[in-house]
């Protein structure tokens, strides 16, 4: 029999490669990824390791001494502090009351329509306006919320962000009032997902309100609750709108936030190279956090 | 048609929609310069949005009618937008041909640092169609001087005055506004009303943060100071911290002011008729008159280092490499000229950015009064390259910090301890 070994035979002609036009359909992304994406990150990272200010024509090298500066900022530690304070308490507080207001909306209803929306409806609204709004209503001297506070017999109403110890934790507050909507939005939709025969069955074992709850509606919730909970923190990690409308970072730096102070010294200053350290500190940072995050969600899951 | 037509006619799209998409991002910056027909066109970027900006267009009006070889375009936009926009702008050589870069001056030492602001010596001088750097104030010409070199001309010039509200100074029984800084603390006390603890009405109308600044007058009239004039802090001087705690102690105790205000907090207090005084600069004014104020303004009160104001001023520069430069020069020349000045300061209330226009202004009594101000006014933080960082890092961080109750001595020789670091002074 003769072989059909096809290495045996004639030289084997090679395929002839055709230009495959899906190459041009992405080519308009990928270009606009590359300068408007890729480009700009690798550059940042390049400007952070000079002395680097804008249109200067100098900008020697430097290493790493950005990053040793910034070890050694204080008001960089006051920045990052801030941060995660505003980070871990709108993140629990978002997740936890977006959490209870789903489980007390989740049947569908004209009155519980009408407060999904209502609570929805903060989300939808730029956060400079919310912030501008805000600044408004809590003004001693012309907002609502201290006049009110007077009419109720209270002689001296808290200064909300004049003071050091109170505007952090009233941004905070109005962080979570304002994206609590989303949160909901979410995790309604999720315990919307879960069959009604798992209810049916933890019932028929006897599980009450609060154990249905936990070992129903909880686990089948993780994905959307990890979801909720990696983009509370990422946005909370970027913090800057808010607090540039309300209260500029101040008073004496008690809510000046990472991305603010980033601002200041790339957009004021000019220090582009020392701005750029500060977004590499941050991006290592906000990667760090969701890879953990990440992480434990997928322990968890294997339990 | 065959697949293969059809797959040549995809690929032709896909390749003209990568191309476009590539010719769109190499489009220009927005920025009209250049010459069309004769007529070189300059463009003008500034920062006055607000109701004084109608002033300046009429100024610009009135050149380009007056040369018509030249049309300036000037456009107004938020200062923080021209403060993001311009240095890149510059650096690149594609931004406008004059701009106000900011509304501090100290702003100038970011754009000599980097070689963007055109030195004006060339055009320097007091002949016709001439800079005449020597009829502004000293202290605007010295701010705007870095090592003899001129680099800015002032887009405007104001000083700052107190301002009162008559009616409240009648229903207190004060029959005059204050002359003396004795006078003006005594008057802020008795217009400060209150009752069960909760303030109805303040003397004052004090800012610490986002606006022209006021506390330095409030030093400088008991002889106190920030820095001396080799960079070096003064701001823990005996004097500085005696007024400071003075002033601190009417806000904290006598809560003659709220603290913690921002500028645009303060004038929204004022003209709400919630203060009786505030000082501020001749912008407010026709604000303050709108709003059904019936209002006084004189001179800021004499303190025991005598007579004295904050002086205000804005950069206007030329880009170093823009194409047209000398015409540039020439529009600043006339701009700054007795005639351009001398109009600016009657359809503005501005005093005018020059020191020679005395008798021409006896006329218009609120143009009159900030004017006479100005021999006796100072820049803040005049003349330091790192005046933004003083403001921003230490000076309004000590204020609040003052405010709020914290050790005056403690807390001057903190913020000197970091001027000297920012300005290298080694004593």
């Amino acid at each position: 029999m003769t072989s059909l070994n096809p290495s045996s035979g004639a030289p084997r002609r090679r395929p002839r490669r055709r230009f495959n036009s899906a190459y041009l359909f992405v080519a308009p992304s990928v270009v606009l990824i590359a300068v408007f994406i890729a480009e700009p990150i690798l550059q940042s990272a390049w400007m952070s390791l000079h002395d680097w200010t804008i249109g200067s024509a100098d900008n020697p090298f430097t290493g790493l001494a950005n990053y040793r500066s910034l070890w050694q900022d204080s008001r960089f530690w006051n920045a990052l502090r801030v941060t995660a304070i505003y980070t871990a308490a709108v993140t629990v507080g978002q997740v936890g009351l977006g959490l209870a207001i789903a489980s007390r909306l989740r049947r569908t209803t004209w009155y519980s329509s009408l407060l999904r929306t209502a609570y929805f409806f903060p989300f939808v609204a730029s956060l400079v306006v919310v912030g501008i709004v805000w600044k408004f209503l809590l003004d001693p001297q012309v907002g609502l919320i201290d006049a009110w506070l007077g009419d109720l017999g209270v002689s001296n109403p808290p200064q909300w962000l004049q003071s050091t110890s109170l505007a952090l934790p009233t941004v905070i507050v109005v962080g979570i009032w304002k994206n609590v909507g989303f949160t909901m939005i979410v995790l309604l939709a999720g315990m919307q997902q879960v069959p009604a025969d798992l209810y049916e069955a933890a019932m028929l074992d006897g599980a009450g309100p609060w154990r249905r709850f936990t070992a129903v509606t909880l686990p089948a919730l993780r994905p959307a609750l990890l979801f909720t909970t990696l983009i509370a923190t990422i946005t909370g990690l970027q913090l800057f709108d808010l607090v540039f409308a309300m209260t500029g970072g101040g008073p004496v730096f008690s809510t000046e936030s990472v991305v603010m102070y980033l601002y200041q010294k790339g957009f004021v200053e000019f220090q582009m190279g020392y701005a750029s350290a500060i977004a590499w500190v941050l991006f290592i940072i906000i990667l760090a956090v969701s890879a953990v995050q990440l992480r434990v969600a997928r322990n968890r899951d294997g339990d | 048609m065959s697949a293969f037509s059809r797959r040549g006619r995809a690929t032709c799209l896909a390749a003209a929609v990568a191309a476009v998409t590539l010719v769109a991002g190499c489009g220009n910056n927005g920025v009209s310069t250049g010459s069309s027909g004769g007529v070189v066109q300059l463009s003008m970027l500034t920062g006055f949005t607000g109701p004084d900006e109608a002033s300046y267009q009429a100024l610009v009006t009135e050149f380009n009618q007056s040369h018509p070889d030249i049309h300036v375009t000037m456009t107004a936009e938020p200062w923080a937008t021209v403060a993001q926009k311009l240095p890149a702008a510059w650096a690149t050589g594609g931004g406008p041909d004059l701009a106000t870069p900011s509304s501090d001056p100290g702003s100038i030492f970011n754009y000599i640092k980097t070689n963007s602001a055109l030195p004006l010596d060339s055009a320097v001088g007091t002949g016709s169609g001439q800079i005449d750097s020597s009829a502004f104030p000293s202290v605007v010409r010295s701010a705007f001087t870095v090592d003899g070199k001129l680099y800015a001309v002032p887009a405007n010039m104001a000083t700052l005055v107190l301002y009162y509200n008559k009616d409240m100074f009648a229903a207190a029984g004060i029959k005059t506004a204050p002359t003396t800084e004795a006078e003006f603390i005594a008057d802020a006390k008795k217009l400060t009303v209150s009752s069960g603890g909760k303030v109805s009405q303040y003397g004052l109308s004090l800012a610490d943060n986002n606006t022209i600044q006021m506390w330095p007058i409030l030093q400088w009239m008991s002889g106190g100071d920030i820095v001396d004039s080799k960079g070096c802090a003064t701001v823990n001087s005996a004097a500085s911290i005696s007024a400071l705690t003075q002033w601190s102690q009417l806000v904290i105790q006598d809560h003659i002011s709220p603290i913690g205000q921002a500028g645009a907090d303060a004038d929204t207090l004022f003209s709400s008729k919630k203060a009786a005084m505030e000082i501020n600069g001749p912008w407010a004014a026709s604000g303050y008159t709108s709003a059904g104020i019936n209002l006084g303004m004189v001179k800021v009160p004499v303190g025991s280092a005598g007579p004295v104001t904050l002086a205000s001023t804005v950069p206007l520069m030329v880009e170093r490499n823009g194409p047209h430069t000398a015409q540039a020069e020439q529009f600043l020349a006339w701009y700054t000229g007795k005639t351009a000045q001398l109009k600016f300061s009657q359809i503005s209330g501005f005093p005018p950015a020059r020191t020679d226009l005395g008798s021409a202004l006896s006329g218009n009594a609120t143009v009159s009064l900030f004017a006479s101000a100005l021999s006796d006014a100072k820049l803040y933080l005049a003349g330091l390259p790192e005046s933004t960082s003083i403001d921003s890092d230490v000076y309004v961080p000590m204020i609040q910090r003052i405010e709020r109750g914290a050790n005056v001595a403690s807390a001057t020789a903190s913020a000197a301890t970091q001027i000297n670091k920012l300005t290298g002074c080694a004593s």
